[in-house]
């Protein structure tokens, strides 16, 4: 079974369509690239999928997004939960003006921790500490601010500042990560470290990048989706998707006459 | 007629505040995060945001009309403490509300979407982040508006205040305080007694209210150390 069965998805913002009956299976432990043009709906397409658009006044979502077997558009869903088990990083570093360990601990703080049996209980200091440690090893961040956790996030790289947001999403244990352009905001070096990261999460999270960088997606994305004016054009293999696109509308857009 | 000292016009001014403190605060700032992060952009917030802004342009002896028709008549609090902290809260609330608004709208929405994102809910997000990084914001905005307040005549004059008053023992008993004790003092016969004890109770006024901006000063730069943005 596919970890997230998309099935015709419908956005509206007041009367613009901004997707259009998009339906999309995505299995589990790879990393699928988003891409296509400014506007296209991607950003839209990732949000739906924990439920974001839902803070948007006016943001009307039809369809069905089924995540382990549950649709999480049901109606006795609860919103919070979804969230719960997707992590989100977004284009900007929104790190919290908290320190280091403060920005991860904080998921963990209000959340509790699940043992082994499925109880929730309150994090003790020391399973914060572990969590803590854990989400920055995990994100390679550790060895460069192990010795300053009581620090503002503010005082990081804007790449240290993304790599925050991924341990802070990767603290909450999540199966799906979301990485909406999380790279534009960075420089080669600090995007390399992030497609790094990202190879190394695969198999352990599904993941959904979306990007505008043609390369990144052909080096870090499994299965590659191009979205055009709202609509899933093509969805396939990474290498099919860039070697040999069977629409039109993604050759145009691969080869740089569109976009 | 100038007889009682300047004892009950303090006490009455530090009451005063702290009642329109108790009143005004809860509601104002609560109210304020309520009304931006509960009902963001809709279209009753505007208006709400337009009618406050307005508020807190009225003058503060339409204030005072105000709370003689409705308090001291009409709900029969007669010239109270109670009619007067309540009409002073009329003045401070709008400028409560309207620093709170703009020390949360400061707030990037990037931060809450973060925390959304965690699997937050809202109120938890409200508590985690706006009410911390908004906070050396709304206090200063509140001690701002404290001060303002502490200097109305013209609303307590109609609502609370009387000659010689004593230190009042309850909710109902007229008061005296600082800004109408000035007035009073310049408007007596015998002015070569009274001048001075105006100035005077200027010079405490205004203490009053550098130790409360003060006090603003203060709260703000320890919250700045700890949430910097
Ligand atoms: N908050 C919003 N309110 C109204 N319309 C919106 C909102 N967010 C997106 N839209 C509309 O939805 C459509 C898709 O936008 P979306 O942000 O998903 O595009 P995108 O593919 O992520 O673009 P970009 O590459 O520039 O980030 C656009 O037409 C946009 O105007
Ligand atoms: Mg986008």
């Amino acid at each position: 079974m596919a970890k997230i069965q998309v099935e015709k998805l419908n956005v509206h913002f007041e009367k613009n369509h901004a997707l259009k009956d998009v339906s999309i299976s995505i299995e589990e432990g790879e990393i699928t690239a988003i891409i296509g043009p400014s506007g296209c709906g991607k950003s839209t397409f990732i949000r739906c999928i924990n439920r974001m658009n839902d803070l948007i006044l006016g943001c009307k979502v039809d369809g069905n997004v089924i995540v382990d077997g549950n649709n999480i558009y049901d109606k006795d869903v609860d919103v919070v939960d979804v969230r719960k088990k997707i992590g989100m990083v977004f284009q900007k570093p929104n790190p919290f003006p908290k320190s280091i360990f403060e920005n991860i601990a904080y998921a963990p703080r209000i959340h509790g921790v699940t043992d082994g049996d499925g109880n929730v209980h309150k994090a003790s200091k020391k399973e914060l500490q572990e969590i803590v440690e854990w989400s920055l090893r995990r994100s390679a961040l550790w060895d460069e601010v192990k010795d300053r956790l009581d620090k503002s996030a503010y005082n990081l790289s804007g790449g240290q500042q993304q790599r925050l947001c991924i341990a802070r999403a990767l603290a909450i244990r999540p199966g799906i990560i979301l990485f909406d352009e999380p790279c534009s905001a960075l420089d080669p070096i600090a995007t390399a470290k992030i497609e790094d990261l990202l190879i190394d999460l695969k198999n352990e999270y599904t993941v959904l990048i979306v990007t505008h960088n043609m390369q990144q997606a052909a080096r870090v994305a499994d299965k590659t989706a191009y979205f055009y004016m709202g609509d899933l054009i093509e969805f396939g293999e990474t290498k099919q998707i860039f070697e040999n696109p069977k629409e039109k509308l993604t050759e145009q857009y691969i080869t740089g006459r569109m976009g | 007629m100038v007889s009682g000292g300047i004892l009950s016009p303090i006490i009455g001014t530090i009451i005063l505040m702290a009642l329109v403190l108790l009143i005004s605060v809860p509601i104002g700032v609560l109210g304020a995060i309520f009304i931006t992060e509960y009902w963001g952009n809709h279209r009753i917030s505007r208006i709400w945001w337009m009618v406050v802004n307005n508020l807190a342009g009225v003058p503060s002896i339409v204030w005072g009309l105000v709370g003689l028709g409705l308090l001291v008549y009409y709900l029969d609090f007669g010239l109270s403490l109670l009619a007067a902290s309540i009409t002073l809260s009329f003045v401070a609330l709008p400028l409560i509300m309207i620093a709170t608004k703009e020390a949360v709208d400061a707030i990037p929405s990037s931060i809450r979407e973060a925390s959304i994102a965690l699997g937050a809910t809202k109120w938890q997000t409200i508590r985690h982040h706006t009410i911390p990084y908004s906070a050396s914001g709304i206090l200063t905005g509140i001690i701002l508006s404290l001060s303002r307040t502490a200097g109305e005549t013209a609303p307590i004059l109609l609502t609370g205040v009387a000659v010689n008053a004593a230190i009042p023992n309850s909710l109902f008993d007229s008061i005296q305080a600082l800004p109408y004790y000035i007035y009073l003092m310049t408007q007596t016969s015998d002015r070569s007694a009274a001048i001075p004890m105006a100035y005077a109770a200027a010079l405490v006024l205004i203490f009053l209210i550098v130790v409360m901006n003060l006090g603003a000063i203060v709260l703000r730069n320890r919250y700045r150390k700890k949430y910097r943005w």
